[in-house]
């Protein structure tokens, strides 16, 4: 549970609707984001979750519907405006650059905190290597955080699974956002690799009070770490609160969580 | 006091008779700006100097004692290694207080007991991993008033009372300073040489641990005579990498560093300690058996690996130092002059690189001991130009008990006894030992002081074994754990596994036999060095379980088995103890499952009993048995393991009929 | 042995000129995953460019110094060629962005004929000379050591000198700045690029401006040599055996790829020409390609698919 207070509502997804030819993927879902808040996005599969963060985020242009962040509203975003609004995300199947190694992977995460142009970066001079300096350090502290030190010069495309989920948060942390949407951070991962990236969520939330939106499938963790659910199947809204008053909720029950995972 | 030791100095190595903390004063005095210890962190090596280090602990030293700490009281530490705990650890001493070093890996009821045992005042931890188990057992604690931590991660918002961080015990010991000035230097003056220093529990492999007390004088003096033998100095280089909590960690890089004023250097974190090496380049050095051997399994993968082409020219340049390096490292004048040429070459086109990829290219001086080790393993090493040797010593004689000395370094032998040590074999082949690095005595348990350590002042190690004729001793096994079998014959189980243990592809084995007619043997498969090997025929698996199971895997070991017994058959004192049968175990021996101590030696009684289904089946002949186990998780939770397991026989050498 | 060492000298220095222009297909395809077809007829345009402006500054502006127009010139071609990313970028990749490669390929061959076609109508069509100062007097070398000592031809020399710094700037770039990683960013994966705020657009203008940059250079130093024409176009196409050989992906890929490729030329031509009745100069590059397609289709530093199973 996030151990911060909750703020105000700082996303706020109005009546989206998306179709993908004759596929209605989402069907008028409506839902709010506090801010500071660990909200989890669950429901059986193709149930429309990832497209649901993927309209948010910009990869995807809904058919009908708003979305407002900070006040502001926007009916179609691309994803480069997403990000510089201060929304970062990590994907499903993994979107890291392969050709590159970890520490190469999280510095591009940096790449709109930089502010000297390409001539200054192309001639490494005085203003762009203290910044290169500087985000080097914010790139090594999410090192750190994350607790892949001897993996900093491997090439991510070499790294198990596991490691690779960690650089894919590594990245999005780099880009200090306000909003994190994590795409099903702890699929494929065993007990005690899901334990730590469990800690690492809460940690994010609570060190920097980044607000996250998660979509996750094992029941015990959403339970665990989130403030508030949604839950979606067949790409409609069927139960939006707490985890308690999701789980007692009969729709949800019946379309989902008839045995425990 | 201090100040004659700085004249009394031997290049900056300290010769008096000082306390830690007074060490520390005297090379911050000489030495100022010359580094004491090395930390990475954010993927730099962040520097400590002696005076900015004497500078901490004089602080930590007056949190300290803000917080009441006294002298005689015990502080507990719990961590990895880290520059402030290190740190801690001097300051308490500074105070006269006694610190307790604990294994990180401890779970919540080892540490009960050690905290009750020794009345812990104050832990001193690492990070909120290390916080939460002490904040677990703090009601059955007593006298614990307060708990320290160094790494504040996830820590900020613990609302239980008693808990701060290093950067506020600093801060209360600049206002303890300004409000009793000198204090602490008094209480360091105050502080003798023969005054206890630190408590180390041994993990017993039967029974509660005992806490071993030495004082400044027992941990100083034999590490001061070996590190003059071995010309040990302030230019050394030494990677803190083992737990703090071993008696070995705190001789090689606490006592001798304090004497000698060398640099220690600590690794990021577990995963980078090779990486790390690498970059340090440490001159003397420590490893396990365990660590030489997966370096070395990790070279052997990594060759097979490679091109035909430099498999090759490893093979070959392997076959010569296995030949002639050793020989060339103990100073053997028989070398030919074309072999060392030979030699020479190989150096720079496969044994350097191949130190340097292990991070020992600066290696003046490598130490390893704990448990017997493979004679392959050991001049793999010693051909590649790296001095590596063997010493043998215990948590109860500050580990100094025998050294090999240069030029006479054999695979088979622990070495000769170190000046100023005396080592006796007792008539039924105990190994006793006299030595100023001896125990004070065992915390609170006169008993089992008495038990040990004789009225003549020689300490009962346990151990037998015997001179050979150059004078070197030679470990057999534990006193008690040599046996009989049935017919009188020699038992000895740990020899046998050890040798067993020698063959890459077995990482544990348990021999039984005493007072039975033949030896059987358990036997734990290497996951990756079996692992490797089942890649390379093409033999898939599906885990650990599964890759014990399978027939080609069971031929391996049982070469493996076969080989060992001909090994045996050579010394008729052990031909008798021949292995008859084996069996491998379809989960690996944990220390978590109390299979294990905590520094991995096998606990023979316990295992007996946990697999005694298994130990019938063998015994009796069965050619397989199916068995359940217990298996505990890290975060304490319970399972259950079973498996069907194949009992295999081995082939005993001919002409040697099983005994009766 | 003199002659050996003559001919591995000229063809290296070929080869360096190869790996040049193969350095901006390399570029373009590392950063936006296209083919670009049109890499030669944009050494021509840039070349035609700069033989065109050094001619038209000095008469129209009456400037005279020789160092000074030359310098002029390249920066007003740099522009043009600033200028023909925008608009690809604008109006034909940025339009084609989630299509096919082939589609992308064609679009480039498409880009090329226009190249070629708007080129002619805007600089003229004869052949043109560019003067940049290059020196032109063959070198002797080692004449104690060989009789006659070796023939190196300067111009040649000073090109291989110019095109080996151009690509480890660029090599350097790639690596260690910001850009540069934002370019590999680019180059790996397009939807994570943008998730991460990359502007692609301006991403792609910058690498089809630094390959129109290389282009330019290439442009002049083969167009002092040769004089600019429309031949120009086809000697710059032999980078694309050099980019199969190198690899599609690799920098060092694309320099070593030149230079085999340009000594082989040349030491195939002198010592198996006169058995196959000669012109093996003009086929062996292509042939190399054709062997390399077959047997290791990545190249040499090409990016082999490591796949976890």
């Amino acid at each position: 549970m996030s151990r911060r207070s909750i703020g105000e509502v700082m996303l706020d997804v109005k009546n989206i609707s998306l179709s993908f030819g004759g596929v209605k993927a989402l069907t008028d879902i409506s839902f709010n984001v506090r801010e500071h808040e660990i909200r989890a996005i669950i429901g059986p599969n193709g149930a429309g979750k990832s497209s649901m963060l993927n309209c948010i985020n910009g990869v995807y242009t809904p058919q009908q519907g708003s979305i407002t962040f900070r006040g502001k509203t926007f009916d179609h975003m691309n994803s480069r405006e997403v990000a510089e609004m201060g929304i970062a995300r990590t994907f499903q199947n993994l979107a890291l650059f392969k050709g590159m190694n970890v520490i190469d992977n999280i510095m591009s995460g940096r790449n709109l905190k930089m502010k000297t142009n390409i001539f200054q970066q192309a001639l490494r001079i005085g203003a762009a290597e203290r910044e290169e300096q500087a985000h080097r350090e914010v790139v090594e502290r999410i090192i750190d955080f994350l607790e892949i030190q001897a993996w900093r010069k491997t090439p991510v495309a070499r790294l198990p699974y596991g490691l690779q989920k960690r650089v894919d948060l590594g990245r999005a942390l780099a880009m200090e956002p306000q909003v994190l949407l994590l795409d099903e951070p702890m699929a494929g991962m065993n007990i005690e690799e899901k334990q730590d990236m469990c800690r690492f969520v809460l940690d994010v939330n609570d060190q920097f009070g980044t607000t996250i939106v998660l979509i996750e499938h094992d029941m015990g963790v959403v339970m665990d770490i989130s403030d508030r659910v949604v839950v979606l199947d067949y790409g409609k809204k069927i139960g939006d609160g707490t985890p308690d008053e999701v789980r007692s909720n009969e729709e949800v029950i019946s379309a989902y969580l008839g045995t425990s995972h | 006091m201090a100040e004659s030791a700085v004249s009394a100095s031997h290049g900056g190595a300290l010769t008096e008779s000082l306390t830690f903390p007074q060490c520390l004063l005297a090379h911050a005095r000489m030495r100022p700006e010359a580094p004491a210890m090395r930390e990475k962190y954010l993927g730099i090596w962040q520097t400590t100097t002696w005076s900015a280090l004497s500078t901490m602990v004089l602080q930590m030293a007056a949190g300290l004692a803000a917080r009441g700490l006294k002298r005689g009281d015990h502080i507990a530490l719990i961590g990895d290694n880290r520059p402030r705990l290190y740190a801690s650890m001097i300051a308490a001493q500074c105070l006269g207080a006694i610190p307790v070093p604990m294994y990180q890996d401890a779970v919540a009821a080892e540490m009960v007991y050690v905290f009750r045992d020794a009345s812990i005042r104050i832990a001193v931890v690492e990070n909120q991993e290390q916080t939460d188990k002490v904040l677990e057992i703090r009601e059955q604690c007593p006298q614990l008033t307060d708990i320290i931590y160094d790494d504040d991660r996830g820590l900020r918002n613990y609302q239980q009372s008693g808990i701060e961080s290093i950067d506020a015990l600093l801060e209360a010991g600049a206002l303890y300073e300004q409000a009793h000035p000198g204090k602490v230097r008094q209480a360091i003056d105050e502080g003798g040489f023969h005054d206890d220093c630190a408590m180390f529990y041994t993990s017993g492999t039967t029974g509660n641990p005992k806490g071993v007390v030495h004082t400044h004088a027992s941990l100083i003096l034999p590490s001061r005579t070996v590190s003059q033998q071995e010309g040990l100095g302030p230019q050394d280089e030494v990677l803190a990498y083992l737990p703090m909590a071993w008696i070995g960690q705190n001789i090689f890089s606490y006592a001798q560093w304090l004497i000698n004023g060398f640099t220690i250097n600590m690794p990021e974190s577990q995963e980078t300690v090779m990486i790390d090496m690498r970059e340090v380049g440490p001159t003397y050095y420590f490893a396990p058996p365990r660590v030489l051997e997966a370096l070395l399994t990790t070279v052997t993968i990594r060759m097979e690996d490679a091109s035909p082409g430099k498999r090759s020219l490893f093979k070959h340049y392997m076959a010569l130092a296995k030949r002639i390096g050793g020989r060339i490292l103990d100073g053997d004048p028989t070398v030919s002059f074309s072999e060392r040429l030979q030699y020479q070459l190989g150096d720079w086109l496969i044994y350097g690189p191949l130190r340097n990829a292990l991070g020992m290219s600066r290696i003046k001086l490598a130490y390893t001991a704990g448990e017997a080790i493979g004679p392959d393993l050991f001049s793999f090493y010693r051909s590649l130009g790296i001095n590596l040797k063997q010493l043998y010593g215990s948590t109860e004689t500050a580990v100094w008990v025998c050294v090999q000395p240069d030029g006479h370094v054999r695979a088979d032998t622990v070495g000769k006894p170190v000046p100023g040590v005396e080592v006796r074999i007792r008539d039924n082949g105990e190994i006793v030992v006299r030595s100023p690095g001896l125990l004070r005595e065992y915390y609170k348990n006169p008993q089992a002081t008495a038990e040990v350590r004789d009225a003549e002042g020689w300490y009962h190690t346990g151990d037998a074994g015997y001179f050979d004729q150059e004078g070197h001793l030679r470990i057999i096994d534990r006193a008690k754990d040599v046996g009989q079998l049935a017919n009188g014959a020699m038992f000895a189980p740990k020899y046998i596994e050890n040798k067993l243990k020698f063959f890459p592809f077995i990482k544990e084995a348990v021999a039984f036999g005493q007072g039975k007619s033949e030896v059987c043997c358990f036997v734990n498969i290497d996951f990756e060095a079996c692992g490797n090997w089942a890649e390379r025929r093409n033999l898939p698996y599906a885990g650990y379980n599964d890759l014990a199971a399978k027939a080609e895997v069971y031929d391996l070991i049982q070469d493996c088995v076969n080989q060992t017994n001909a090994d045996l058959a050579l010394d008729p004192k052990l031909a008798d103890s021949q292995i008859s049968r084996f069996l491998i175990l379809h989960k690996e021996l944990d220390p978590d499952d109390d299979e294990l101590t905590r520094t991995r030696k096998v606990r023979r009684g316990f295992i007996a009993q946990k697999y005694e289904v298994l130990l019938e089946a063998m015994f009796s002949g069965k050619d397989s048995q199916y068995v359940e186990t217990q298996v505990k998780f890290e975060d304490g939770r319970t399972g259950a393991v079973s498996a069907t397991l194949r009992i295999a026989n081995a082939k005993r050498q001919q002409g040697l009929a099983k005994a009766a | 042995m003199g002659p050996f060492l003559e001919t591995l000298i000229g063809g290296l220095m070929t080869g360096m000129l190869y790996s040049l222009v193969a350095l901006g297909f390399v570029l373009i395809f590392k950063a936006s995953g296209v083919f670009n077809f049109a890499q030669g007829a944009m050494v021509l345009f840039a070349a035609l460019a700069m033989a065109r402006f050094a001619e038209w500054i000095p008469a129209l502006l009456g400037i005279e110094h020789k160092v000074l127009v030359n310098l002029m010139a390249f920066i007003l071609a740099m522009g043009v060629m600033i200028m023909l990313a925008w608009v690809v970028e604008r109006f034909v990749l940025g339009k084609l962005v989630n299509q096919e490669g082939v589609t992308l390929l064609m679009a480039t061959l498409g880009i090329t004929y226009f190249m070629d076609g708007f080129g002619q109508t805007v600089f003229g069509s004869d052949i043109y000379k560019i003067d940049v100062g290059l020196p032109k007097e063959p070198m002797f070398l080692l004449e104690d050591v060989f009789q006659g000592g070796i023939l190196v031809n300067q111009e040649e020399l000073s090109a291989a000198i110019i095109a080996a710094a151009l690509v480890a700037l660029l090599a350097a770039f790639f690596q260690y700045t910001g850009t540069g990683r934002a370019l590999r960013a680019v180059a790996d994966d397009h939807q994570a690029a943008q998730s991460i705020g990359i502007p692609l657009e301006r991403i792609w203008v910058i690498v089809w401006s630094v390959a129109g940059f290389v282009a330019l250079v290439a442009g002049i130093i083969w167009g002092s040599k040769l004089g600019v024409q429309f031949s120009l176009s086809q000697v710059a196409l032999k980078a694309l055996p050099v980019v199969i050989l190198g690899g599609l992906t690799s920098v060092p890929g694309a320099i070593v790829g030149g230079l085999i490729i340009g000594v082989g030329e040349k030491l195939s031509e002198v010592y198996i020409g006169p058995m196959l009745g000669g012109g093996i100069e003009i086929w062996f590059a292509y042939a190399l390609a054709l062997l390399f397609l077959l047997v290791r289709p990545q190249g040499l530093y090409g990016e082999k698919i490591i796949d976890r199973v």
